[in-house]
């Protein structure tokens, strides 16, 4: 072997190196100046939403590049505070504690949505079998294990229930999801509230069995392949559930009713909560007194830097958010209508609204 | 026959010691087979499982490709992964152009110098190197570039975290290729009047050249192959990359293969189906070119 | 500068990064250490405390109300789960070299030990995919149900079966991950034991397969060894595929082998975003404590094999 053929090798390679780093300079078109990038990152629950929304306000507003990704209401809160993302997208309000460390940070809900309890109980799938907060409470802390728990009996009579351990499934990830979940056990069951509390990430009780999962997209594909699986997902993914034949339980409300999720019961809860909801907008609409009220629903929030890095990127971020409340804009009813959200009622948007043009 | 030498050599004795013999001797020749039988399990299982990895990949991830996969960046759940295909390529050789001269002096070093207490030092560290989880890795990206420095997810995080996750096993190679030179022919030159840089340089680095290159494209194969490290650092755009080395997320194959598959819907599922093809066939092409680089070698010893 | 000073200063960047890292890890981990203790290994209990309460002074350090972190589940799950994973590839790595090193003619050992080879180049992801699409449906609803009701009286291979995410489950896929690095190099290493141990052997009266079982094999003992102990290196650090098909546990330990677990470098990655909102930081911080441990259990592992394998002469970077 001679070294002229190495070394002409390897001036065959760097030059393959530089025409390919040529063609990268090439094929990515550089940025326009104009053009301003958003990172909206959060909540797998309003992904399916955000997804809907850029492809149609880009196309509106092509200045603009937003990128969506779907990851959890926990990533959407931190990396909108470090500044990593510009919009965090979240089912969850920032706690007293982070509010206080990070002044500035604004909590806009841009809808309402609401959270199902699917089951996969072969034979059952079919049938809306009834659970009320202190009973789910008891089953993902472990003390009720099987189907046919006479707990569970008790709620659903006539139901001929499997003799069959009970698999839990809860989010890995920091989730908005788990927060109104783990808050409809906490405000139902004062036994959670003392040992378990709420947040959007908990210290789930060992319950033998129990699964984590990633994302509402996880839970989903978990109970599917899970017979005698239960798990807490969000309503945009109300059409996975139907798709895969999974079971949606009716749950008991404030008032001791057993309600199904339907616009109409989610907007009687919000309806009931929507006159409490302070300026910063943070507050939780899990266990809404009302007869018809469903128990659990939420404001789906962007978490913004009120304080932003420059003038380009506060505009954009306005003019997005103020499109996406509109009922002509983001919050049009076929909008709402395909991840089963409802609009933010009026006097919400103008709360909405009011923070929006906080953001400079 | 190792039977019929040991018949020859051990004929005298009664017959019943003779049958026991010969009963000793089935029996072993019994367990041999069952032996060799074993083995061939064992690689039967291997290859079994090899085999079913790349047909599933092969299968659902060609009826996943459509021309749409290459020409349309990730739109939500759907569309096509020309970002993230852009994106793999740009981490893989941005990790290379930083990888490659600090991992290759350290293996020179080690190999020219390799009785001093630095080359020492490196032989170690590079194993120690080895021995991080890639995700350990990413963690520190995370905390110290991606928030510490404030460059967001962004191309320069991710290519400085796979650089370090490669820089052990070029500085490896490329001292394993090196201490394969002939010592001769680098006397020959010092004898000539040659310094330490030129005979490094003019005499070792070319004669060991392949072997370097086996161990810079595996280095590369592994780029394209990591997950963990980039969750934390690249983070993940649907965009093409802009050309910002800090400040924007990048795309890359492996990301889509781990979120899509999650996805309850089809489309996404495809996807990631789609992804895993790319990636799978990129690492294979990637490790059959090293493998040939190194035939080549050995041929024309 | 000489031509040797400079190379030491870019050779130096490898030393540099290693020691960046570890020093990083642990000045940054140094309050959850403080805060944690000798519990954090001992106790099983990973609780970020009340997330929504108002932070409280703990032994000087800003906590949340209730937090407490326990990682021994975690632990749990990667011991168990590389043990199963070596148990598995050890047999069948050892038969394998074996079959491509003494039953295959010559030109067909080079392509089927290429074909091995390949095994190891595919990404740990695809690993998962493969696991979590195909492997887990066919353990959980058939595989596991079956084994449960014929092994059911061994202590831990009864009980609930589960779903098919689990113990057994990242312990087949990890099994897989290090088969190739095991096969491969101990081929090599009967490959290289001289003919002659083989013939006498042979002129001894042993058959073929009692002369590389008791002969040969032993001879490159030291190898196996080493590459185990590599392998386990390897196990303990794999991230993506553990996380796809382990079923991601949480503060429990697996009470059989079909059970849910986590490993440690799986949790990071599920972790990190949950633990950023701890507004104390100590749940990141923790959170690096957790990549400390790993790390020092994954470099003392990997050390030793080194020195073994240093020990029966092979060189380095041949593995």
């Amino acid at each position: 072997m001679s070294g002229r053929t190495v070394t002409g090798r390897r001036l065959a390679l760097m030059g393959a190196m530089a025409a390919a780093l040529a063609g990268f300079t090439v094929g990515a078109t550089p940025a326009k100046a104009a053009t301003v990038n958003l990172l909206e990152t959060g909540s797998s629950l309003l992904y399916p939403l955000f997804n809907l929304w850029v492809p149609a306000y880009t196309k509106a507003n092509p200045g603009v590049k937003i990128t969506t990704q779907s990851t959890g209401s926990g990533t959407g809160i931190s990396q909108s505070i470090s500044g990593v993302a510009q919009i965090g997208a979240s089912d969850a309000y920032l706690s007293d504690a982070l509010m206080k460390m990070h002044k500035g940070m604004l909590n806009i809900p841009l809808a309402i949505s609401s959270q199902m309890v699917n089951y996969n109980v072969p034979g059952l799938n079919a049938t809306a079998l009834k659970f009320s907060g202190p009973v789910l409470a008891g089953i993902y802390s472990g003390k009720i294990t099987k189907w046919n728990d006479p707990a569970i009996a008790k709620l659903n009579p006539g139901v001929k229930l499997p003799d069959h351990a009970i698999v839990t499934v809860h989010r890995t990830d920091g989730s908005g999801d788990t927060f109104i979940f783990s808050q409809y056990l906490a405000f139902s069951t004062p036994s959670w509230q003392n040992s378990v509390g709420y947040g959007t990430t908990v210290s789930w009780p060992a319950a033998p069995g129990a699964i984590g999962a990633n994302g509402n997209p996880g839970m989903v594909n978990a109970i599917k392949t899970t017979p005698y699986s239960i798990a807490y997902i969000g309503v945009s993914f109300k059409q996975a559930i139907v798709q895969n034949k999974l079971g949606e339980a009716l749950l008991e409300n404030k008032d001791g009713k057993f309600v199904a999720l339907t616009i109409a019961n989610v907007k009687a809860a919000a309806a009931a909560m929507t006159e409490k909801t302070p300026a910063d907008e943070r507050i939780s609409l899990v266990y809404a007194p009302g007869a018809d009220s469903y128990p659990i629903i939420n404001y789906e929030y962007a978490i913004v830097k009120a304080q932003q890095p420059n003038a380009a990127v506060a505009a954009e971020l306005r003019k997005f958010f103020t499109w996406a409340i509109s009922p002509e804009g983001g919050n049009a009813q076929h909008f709402m209508d395909a991840v089963n959200f409802v609009a933010l009622p009026p006097a919400a948007a103008k709360l909405s609204a009011a923070q929006i043009a906080t953001i400079k | 026959m190792s039977g019929a030498v040991a018949r020859g050599g051990m004929s005298a004795g009664s017959p019943a010691r003779e049958a026991a013999r010969l009963a000793r001797m089935r029996r072993r020749r019994a367990w041999s087979v069952a032996g060799w039988v074993l083995c061939g399990i064992g690689f039967g299982m291997l290859g079994l499982a090899m085999g079913w990895i790349l047909l599933m990949v092969l299968v659902r991830g060609i009826t996943a490709l459509t021309p749409t996969v290459f020409l349309e960046v990730t739109q939500g759940t759907g569309g096509g992964l020309l970002n993230a295909i852009e994106g793999t390529l740009v981490i893989g050789v941005g990790s290379m152009i930083l990888a490659v001269p600090f991992g290759v002096a350290a293996g020179l070093y080690a190999a020219q110098f390799s009785h001093t207490m630095f080359a020492r030092a490196i032989r170690f560290m590079a194993d120690v190197l080895v021995g991080v989880p890639s995700i350990v890795l990413g963690y520190f990206g995370y905390v110290t570039m991606v928030e510490g420095l404030g460059w967001k997810f962004s191309l320069a995080a991710a290519c400085i975290t796979i650089a370090i996750l490669c820089l052990p096993y070029i500085c490896r190679t490329t001292e394993l290729a090196l201490s394969q030179v002939p010592a001769a022919m680098q006397e020959a030159a010092f004898a000539l009047g040659a310094g330490e840089g030129l005979v490094a340089w003019r005499i070792a680095l070319p004669v060991a050249m392949p072997g370097v290159l086996t161990g810079i494209l595996l280095a590369f194969a592994i780029s394209v192959g990591e997950t963990a490290p980039l969750i934390y650092t690249a983070g993940w755009s649907s965009y093409m990359w802009n050309g910002a080395l800090v400040g924007s997320p990048v795309g890359y194959l492996t990301y889509a293969i781990w979120a899509f598959i999650n996805e309850p819907f089809a489309s996404a599922n495809a996807l990631a189906y789609a992804a895993a093809f790319l990636v799978t066939v990129i690492v294979l092409l990637i490790s059959v070119t090293a493998r040939l680089v190194l035939l080549r070698r050995e041929g024309a010893r | 500068m000489s031509f040797r000073r400079v190379l030491a200063v870019f050779a130096g960047v490898l030393p540099a990064s290693l020691i960046a890292v570890l020093l990083f890890l642990a000045v940054y981990s140094w309050p959850a250490v403080r805060f944690n203790g000798i519990g954090f290994v001992t106790s099983t209990s990973w609780n970020l405390g009340n997330t929504y309460g108002s932070p409280i002074l703990r032994n000087g350090v800003q906590v949340l109300p209730g937090a407490h972190y326990g990682i021994l589940f975690l632990i749990a799950g990667t011991l168990l789960s590389t043990v199963i994973a070596l148990l598995i590839a050890v047999p069948v790595g050892v038969g394998a070299a074996i079959f491509l090193a003494e039953a295959v003619p010559g030109w067909m050992r080079q392509w089927l030990s290429f074909f091995v080879e390949l095994l190891a180049a595919v990404p740990s992801v695809v690993f998962g995919l493969w696991g979590y699409a195909v492997l887990v449906p066919l353990l959980g609803h058939f595989i596991y149900p079956a084994m449960g009701h014929v092994l059911g009286f061994i202590p831990f291979l009864g009980g609930s079966t589960g779903s098919g995410y689990g113990l057994l489950t990242a312990g087949i896929v990890l099994s897989l991950m290090i088969v190739p690095l095991i096969a491969a190099t101990l081929r090599d290493a009967i490959l290289a034991e001289p003919m002659v141990v083989r013939e006498s052997a042979a002129a001894l009266g042993a058959t073929r397969f009692e002369a590389v079982w008791k002969v040969v094999l032993p001879g490159v003992r030291k190898i196996l060894i080493g590459v185990t102990i590599l392998a386990t290196g390897r196990a303990l650090g794999e991230t993506m595929a553990v996380l796809m098909v382990s079923g991601n546990a949480l503060n429990y330990l697996p009470p059989n082998i079909y059970s849910p677990i986590s490993t440690m470098a799986a949790f990071i990655v599920s972790q990190l975003d949950s633990a950023l909102q701890d507004p104390t930081g100590l749940a990141v911080r923790s959170l690096a404590e957790v990549a400390l441990v790993l790390s020092v259990i994954s470099i003392g592992v990997n050390t030793l094999a080194r020195l073994v394998l240093y020990r029966s002469g092979l060189k380095a970077g041949q593995v």
